[in-house]
Formats: C-alpha cells, structure tokens, sequence
C-alpha cells in the first residue's frame, strides 16, 4: 500500500466515523426503548426518516431559514414518537413477544406507505449545513458538513447522558429499565417514563434523520430499511441497553463502513457490516458493554 | 387505616387468597404469619395492586383503592419492602432514595431545576437522616449493587420510608439476617413505631414478630385461620396444626 492509498483509506474511515454519529443516535434510540420497556420498537428508523420528510413540509409551507430545519425535526420526531407509542403499544398486550414487533413493523411500512405518497416516491434534497468549508487537516481534508454532522451529534448524546444520568427523570427512568415492579412501589408511573422515553427517544431521532438528509445531501423514503438495519446492528454490537455502547458502536459501524466502501465498493460494504455482527453474536453475543442482569 | 374485606385471589384453581378480612388500626404494628404457601405475600402484592384480586376489597383510611394502579396507591401512603431484594443496582445509594422520595410532598422546596437536578434544602436532609437511621450514610455513593447482603436489606427499608409512608408492609425483612442484624431490625421497627407509622410485618422469625407486633393475623391455605394479640396466637391449637402439623402426630 503506496502513501496516497494510506491517506485515502484513513481519509475514508475519518469520514466514516462523522457520519457515524448518526448510527449512534439511531443505536440509542432503539436501545433506550429496549432498556426500559424490553421491546424493540421497528419503527424507530423510518419515524427519524418521516420526521425529517415533515420537516421540509413545514419548511417549505412558512418561510423559515433552513438552519431551522433541526429544531423542526426534533420537535416532528417527538409528536412522532408520542404517536407511535400510542399506537403501536398503548392498545397492544405487552406481555406477548410478538405483539409489538409486530405493531412497530406494520407502524414502518405505515409511516414507509405515508412519506412515498406524499412525495411520489421522488427523493428530495436537504438543506445542507457547511457543505462549502473544507477544513485541511494535514494531508487530510475535513468536510464541513460532516463534521457539523458530528457536533450536532455529539452534544444531542452529551446533553441526553446528562438528562439519563444527573436528573430525576433520567433516574426514574433507569430505574424502571432496573425494576420495573419496584419503581412502580417508589411512586413512579412506569406509563410516564414509557411514553416521555418514546418522545425523548423520538426527538432524537428527529435529530438523526435531519443530520442524515443534511449529511447525504437529499431524502429518499429507500432509506428506511438499511437505516432501521444498521440502526439495529449498532444496538446489538454496542449491547442492547448500553448507551454508550450504542455510541461507540455507532462510530464504529460507520468508520467501518466507509472503510469497507472504499476498499470493496459499495455493493459488498453491508456484507462486512453483517459479518461484523455476525462476529459479535458468535464471540460476544452481549455486545461491547453488556448491561447488567437482575432485572425482574 | 388498612381495610381487607373478603379478599380473594385465584390463580387457576389454586386459593392463594381466599376470603381474608382484615383490619389494621391506625399505628398499628401487625403480623402476618403462616406457613409457605399460605398466601402471605400474594396479600401484600393485592394490597400494593401488582395484581388485581379475584373478589374482594382493600381499603386504606376508608377509601376503596381495589382498582387504583401502583404508583397512585404509593401516592396515597403504601410502602413495602420485597421478600426477594429488588434495589436498583444500577443507581447509587443515595439516588435510590432520591427516586422514591415523593415529589409532592417537596413541591415547594426551592425551584423546579433544583427539584429535577437533584433534592433541595429539605428534601436532601430528609434522604440524609434516613441513611443515618438505617446506618448507611458511609455508602451514599456505592451502587446499590455493591452492598453487601445486610447492607442491601436496609437499603430497601430506608428505600420505602423515603416518601413518608403511611402504612409500611415488611415481606419477609428478616430472611437471611443474622441473629444480631435481627437485634437491630427489632429496634428499628420499634423506633419507627414511635413516629405513628403503621406496619404489617410479614415475617417468619417468630422471635421477631411475638417481640414488636400489637397483634398477629395467621393464615393457612389462602385463609385466616387465627387473629389476636401475639400470646393468644401462640396458644392456639389450630396455628400450631398449622405450623407443626396435626396433633395426633404428637
């Protein structure tokens, strides 16, 4: 491998890891619903995907600048998460495995159906961020709207670790992930910390999908499958439960993925991600930051 | 302040509870005794509304609370502690007491932001002093987790009194304590009488239980089988068929 193959194989992976940040919002997101109410919620991807969609609606219905765009996504993706809790698991028995995996699927090809309607299938362009700074770094160039990509992702995790684990409703809501029955006899309404967990979690998520659209450079409905994927695979490397697991398996499967693109092509980069959590459930089937057990 | 009428549970066709009544004063310290499987733990799950009861009411200071969910009925006074330990392992020492704190009682307690990044003024030297009852004030910050068996068994007494509870009911606080951590728990129950608090001890250490309670319920088979004050109880011939077996075996 000559020096230029050098450079372009970190510059890829450096790239890889800036994106990744929007895995890591995703992972959590899946993770935090799984911690606390033990159910994986399917359609967390393309409710991220849907929030950013109704964002550029709103966007393009009042004359708002596009920076505004984020704050439109967030607050989408969390009436979004209020909704897809009221309707895939307010009604549905929960003590019945399958119950709600399948709600939350019926809940991705509804929001799927819904997006494709609406914009005839046609991919849209998102507002981009930054995308003119470059900023050199050595023999390496940073692009401009990656890393604000990777900011913006960074304080969302930094201000949610801080609302899981310095507040009271961040405690309570570890405390119901912990004891479900027990927090219910210290006053908590484990329905409360469900839903606000589906609404914080949506939010982010809202996040994630504009960071996504901003990042790519356009939308398209094709992204919810491969984003609920990776988002799922990112949960599972990571440890399903663990936050910050989520967060490094986040840039991980990111770095990785742009490194396997660079090396194989596009067309073979998911094979390797696949058998990077293929690897992961044969040696370390709890993942990088397994979680405690005594849960009841 | 605690009301039990006709109370019954099946689970198929099994009585776990079946028809109890039973009535605890206010300040009150009340045993449950029985034998395993009679039904004693499967009352305080009804009482704390884990799950709804066959047929039957419960009633606390005269109000029917059958049908209330958990937290509300915690809310409304009820406190336990679990037979099996269930601590929030994950959360410090402290913070599983910070969680249990009622909020309403602290709504005036410096700003909201305080309230919600921590316990302000009051709140905090209410967490404070039941640690120091409880002996736990060194382990504020351990993860519940990590205390040892003794320690863990405090924790989640000191975890129920956090929200100044009303009625406390103890599943089993003295399973797997030593003789002289029973010693102690004697005379913490004792202490905590003095504040008016009402208990229904639940306990099969019958030093412990003739020792600190007022009266003494019996069950046998998912029914009340005797009730009276501790002596009475021990001289009755049915609880002791209940416990030792039928007399002719004597």
């Amino acid at each position: 491998m000559d020096y230029l193959d050098f450079i372009d194989t970190i510059q890829s992976i450096a790239d890889g890891v800036l994106f990744g940040a929007t895995y890591a919002l995703l992972g959590i997101g899946f993770t935090l619903i799984f911690g606390v109410m033990h159910k994986i919620n399917l359609s967390y991807a393309a409710a991220s995907i849907g929030a950013a969609y109704a964002s550029l609606l709103i966007l393009a219905g009042f004359k708002v600048p596009p920076a505004f765009v984020f704050v439109l996504s967030a607050l989408c993706g969390g009436v979004i998460g209020g909704l897809v809790y009221w309707i895939g698991f307010k009604f549905i028995p929960l003590n019945n495995p399958l119950a709600t995996l399948m709600s939350t699927l019926g809940l991705l090809l509804l929001i799927d159906e819904i997006v494709v309607h609406t914009t005839q299938g046609v991919p849209l362009a998102y507002p981009v961020l930054f995308s003119d700074v470059i900023i050199p770094a050595g023999p390496f160039n940073l692009r401009g709207d990656l890393i604000f990509v990777f900011m913006l992702g960074c304080i969302c995790m930094v201000l949610l670790l801080l609302l899981i684990y310095r507040t009271r409703l961040g405690i309570a809501t570890r405390a119901v992930s912990q004891q479900p029955v027990a927090s219910a006899l210290c006053g908590i309404s484990t329905t409360r910390v469900n839903i606000l967990t589906f609404v914080i979690t949506g939010v982010l998520g809202g996040i994630a999908g504009a960071m996504i659209g901003a990042a790519i450079g356009m939308l398209s409905p094709l992204l919810a499958l491969p984003l609920t994927v990776k988002g799922l695979i990112v949960c599972v490397i990571g440890g399903l439960g663990s936050i910050p697991g989520a967060i490094l398996a986040g840039l991980l499967v990111g770095g990785l993925e742009n490194l396997f693109q660079f090396w194989r092509g596009v067309s073979e980069r998911d094979l390797y991600i696949m058998l990077l959590l293929f690897i992961f459930l044969v040696f370390r089937p709890g993942g990088l930051f397994a979680t405690a057990p005594g849960r009841d | 302040m605690l009301e039990l009428s006709g109370l019954s549970k099946h689970f198929g066709g099994v009585r776990a509870v079946d028809g109890v009544n039973l009535k605890v004063g206010r300040g009150d310290i009340v045993g449950l005794i029985g034998p395993n499987g009679s039904g004693k733990s499967t009352i305080v799950n009804l009482i704390c509304g884990l799950f709804p009861p066959t047929a039957g009411n419960v009633l606390l200071a005269g109000k029917d609370i059958t049908s209330l969910p958990t937290h509300i009925r915690v809310g409304m006074g009820i406190a336990r502690t679990f037979q099996n330990i269930r601590l929030f392992g994950q959360l410090s020492v402290w913070q599983n007491l910070w969680v249990a704190q009622n909020s309403d009682q602290h709504r005036k307690d410096g700003s909201f932001l305080k309230r919600w990044l921590g316990a302000p003024g009051a709140a905090r030297a209410e967490i404070d002093r039941t640690l120091e009852f409880f002996n736990l004030e060194k382990k504020r910050d351990e993860l519940a987790a990590n205390l040892s068996f003794g320690e863990q068994r405090r924790l989640e007494m000191a975890r129920a009194l956090a929200a100044n509870p009303s009625l406390l009911l103890l599943d089993e606080p003295a399973a797997g304590m030593n003789a002289e951590e029973i010693e102690q728990l004697d005379e913490r129950i004792r202490t905590l009488r003095k504040t008016g608090i009402t208990i229904l001890l639940i306990e099969h250490h019958m030093e412990l239980v003739m020792a600190v309670t007022d009266r003494v319920a019996v069950l046998n088979f998912g029914q009340k089988i005797a009730d009276g004050g501790p002596a009475e109880i021990q001289a009755n011939p049915q609880v002791r068929e209940a416990y030792l077996g039928s007399s002719n075996v004597k």
